[in-house]
């Protein structure tokens, strides 16, 4: 650890706050935090670890997030961290993009694994849908890297440390694009990392109606449903949250079943750690059957009633 | 085409109501990538895409995609735009983003650009797009090979003009964009002036599928060439250096494959899952 390096993070929400500390103090005890939103949230980044905290304020009813990038660009030029961190939502995702786009850098997306090296940030990230991973560096002044969820683990906050939390004036964004409305969406709670038994469909399924009889089957295997990306986005029958793959959530359970499913290497990547993978497909040629233990060439239909039968005969 | 008759009327309706104030000249980006499914790993785990069949990213096409339904609705032009090394020239490739609607295409091609990071991308689409004129730039949500979900985003920073990403839907209206953002837990309405850069989500449309004579009509659209010189970009550094890309080491698969739907399979099945749980 180094108190030379100085390293900046911001989150939208105050669990990547934390997380994107933890991953900072890695490197460093010179952490600085940006936040957005009560001051409350300011003081928490102390306690969970943050040396430094720019308070940018509350943004106002018609604003959005991002309208803070030009004042937030001003600071990062005044001071040239080594780099900074984005927690990879949407809006972390843009506000990235435009902050490298005007500092003359890229981003390093999605990092998995980020070291220190000489006087550089190496970063890893999947490539190729998740057939490869690569490691690149960043060769300009400031590296900006977007972290996702579960990166990093937080550190408990600790209301013994200390730190310096300084209000930062709003700069008046260069462009501005007109909130009109914001809708809330909702979203399911549900944690595929932890599930031991995951029941998944494709688009295999042919008929939303059909959702229900592996429904069924899912409970009498103590089963999470899951789905592959198109199912979740574009034919929306599940949430999204429920979706497996480089995009979408990895998994690890004893049991992954996959119904109707092709394999592709963007959903595959999600799955390749459970424990035993079982596919249900009525294409023998289909490529999941070669990074599955079990297999059945068969209609989805016949064979989802077939083994609920059975597993309810026990 | 079916497609351009509906356009044109749409074009001349639009013309006489607002003077063709509403019409737009629309740039929609693609990238092209090696199919994954071709992509041999070697025994030190390094990869190789010599034998990699070339497409049009996926997600790209839903950009495609949106810049027609625009055009359809309030008329002007749909030009398409990529940047990148010669796998471009491929004239498959070219027939195919431009059976999918646009009027045009335009190409940038250069060594300097093969595997280039999204600075570099961002930049070289920017030069090019500065070049062509355009109301509206729309981007897929990431490209099918790496997938920052970047280019659009900073190629809005470098023009500088409105940028957004995740957008889910766009309604053009007197001149500017009505659009919703679709984020992790709220929906974003939001009012964009042009010129603009939009990236769009993957299920913001089904794009079309090109016909026959979609294909054919392609292949009489112009489609200019230009090198980076031609743009204007001097610099084609890159700000990242690529350490190794590995494929990740995979689990050995007992591969078990039954056939047939009978009640001893469906028996043998039952049993090799009630033992995996
Ligand atoms: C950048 C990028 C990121 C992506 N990220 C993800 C991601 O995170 N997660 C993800 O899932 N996808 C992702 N994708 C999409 C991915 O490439 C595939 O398109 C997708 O996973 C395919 O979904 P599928 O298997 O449901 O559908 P399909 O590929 O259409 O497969 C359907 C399968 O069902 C079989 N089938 C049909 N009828 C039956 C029946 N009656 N019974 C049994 N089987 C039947 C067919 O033989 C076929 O194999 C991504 C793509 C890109 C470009």
């Amino acid at each position: 650890m180094s108190s030379e390096i100085k390293v900046w993070i911001i989150a939208e929400k105050p669990q990547g706050t934390a997380e994107l500390i933890a991953g900072a103090k890695n490197f460093t005890d010179n952490v600085t935090a940006l936040v957005i939103g009560p001051q409350e949230r300011a003081e928490q980044a102390v306690r969970l670890g943050a040396g430094k905290v720019y308070w940018l304020g509350e943004a106002g009813p018609g604003m959005m997030w991002e309208d803070y990038t030009d004042t937030i660009l001003s600071l990062l030029q005044q001071e040239n961290p080594a780099l900074m961190l984005v927690h990879a939502t949407k809006r972390g995702k843009l506000l990235a993009g435009r902050l490298a786009a005007n500092l003359g850098t890229t981003v390093l997306t999605d990092v998995m694994e980020l070291t220190w090296e000489v006087d550089r940030f190496k970063a890893t990230r999947r490539v190729y849908g998740g057939s490869a991973v690569r490691q690149e560096r960043a060769l300009t002044g400031t590296t900006i890297a977007t972290v996702g969820s579960g990166v990093f683990t937080p550190l408990p906050e600790e209301a013994g440390r200390t730190g310096t939390i300084i209000e930062v004036p709003f700069v008046e964004p260069k462009i501005r694009i007109k909130l009109v409305e914001k809708k809330k969406r909702e979203t399911v709670s549900v944690n595929l990392p932890a599930a031991k038994r995951i029941v998944c469909v494709g688009r295999g399924l042919a008929r939303q109606e059909d959702l229900g009889l592996v429904e069924e089957l899912a409970r009498l295997l103590e089963a999470e449903m899951a789905c592959t990306r198109p199912i979740a986005e574009g034919l929306n029958w599940m949430p999204r949250e429920r979706y497996i793959g480089v995009s979408g959530a990895m998994v690890k359970p004893d049991l992954y079943l996959a119904l109707g499913v092709s394999g592709q290497i963007q959903h595959m990547v999600g799955a390749n750690q459970s424990r035993t993978i079982a596919a249900v497909n009525t294409d023998k040629a289909a490529p999941i059957f070669n990074q599955a233990d079990y297999g059945i060439v068969g209609d989805l239909k016949k064979i989802v009633p077939a083994l609920i039968a059975r597993f309810k005969a026990e | 085409m079916v497609i351009n008759n509906i356009a044109e009327n749409t074009k001349k309706l639009g013309a006489k109501q607002t003077r063709g104030e509403t019409r737009m000249n629309i740039i929609a980006c693609y990238k092209i990538v090696p199919d994954e499914k071709d992509i041999q790993v070697r025994s030190d785990r390094s990869i190789s895409i010599d034998k990699a069949e070339w497409v049009i990213g996926q997600y790209d096409l839903n950009a495609v995609e949106a810049a027609m339904q625009i055009y359809e609705a309030v008329g002007g032009k749909v030009t398409a735009l990529s940047v990148g090394d010669r796998q471009l020239e491929n004239s498959k490739l070219k027939k195919g983003v431009l059976s999918r609607g646009p009027q045009e295409l335009f190409l940038v091609i250069d060594e300097a650009l093969s595997g280039a990071d999204t600075n570099l991308t961002a930049r070289a689409l920017a030069a090019a797009a500065r070049k062509i004129g355009f109301d509206l730039i729309i981007c897929g949500e990431g490209s099918q090979d790496l997938y920052s979900q970047q280019v659009g985003i900073q190629l809005g920073q470098i023009l500088n003009v409105p940028t957004l990403n995740a957008v889910s839907r766009i309604v053009a209206e007197n001149g500017k964009l009505i659009v919703e953002r679709s984020l992790e837990d709220e929906v974003e309405v939001l009012e964009v002036s042009l010129p603009a850069v939009i990236s769009v989500t993957t299920d913001i449309n089904q794009p079309r599928i090109a016909s026959m004579k979609d294909i054919l009509a392609a292949g009489k659209k112009p489609v200019t060439q230009w090198s980076l010189a031609d743009v204007g970009l001097n610099d084609a550094n890159r700000r990242t250096e690529i350490l190794y890309t590995l494929a990740p080491e995979q689990a050995e698969r007992k591969r078990i494959i039954l056939e047939g739907e009978s009640e001893e399979v469906l028996d043998k099945f039952y049993e090799l899952l009630r033992k995996a749980i």
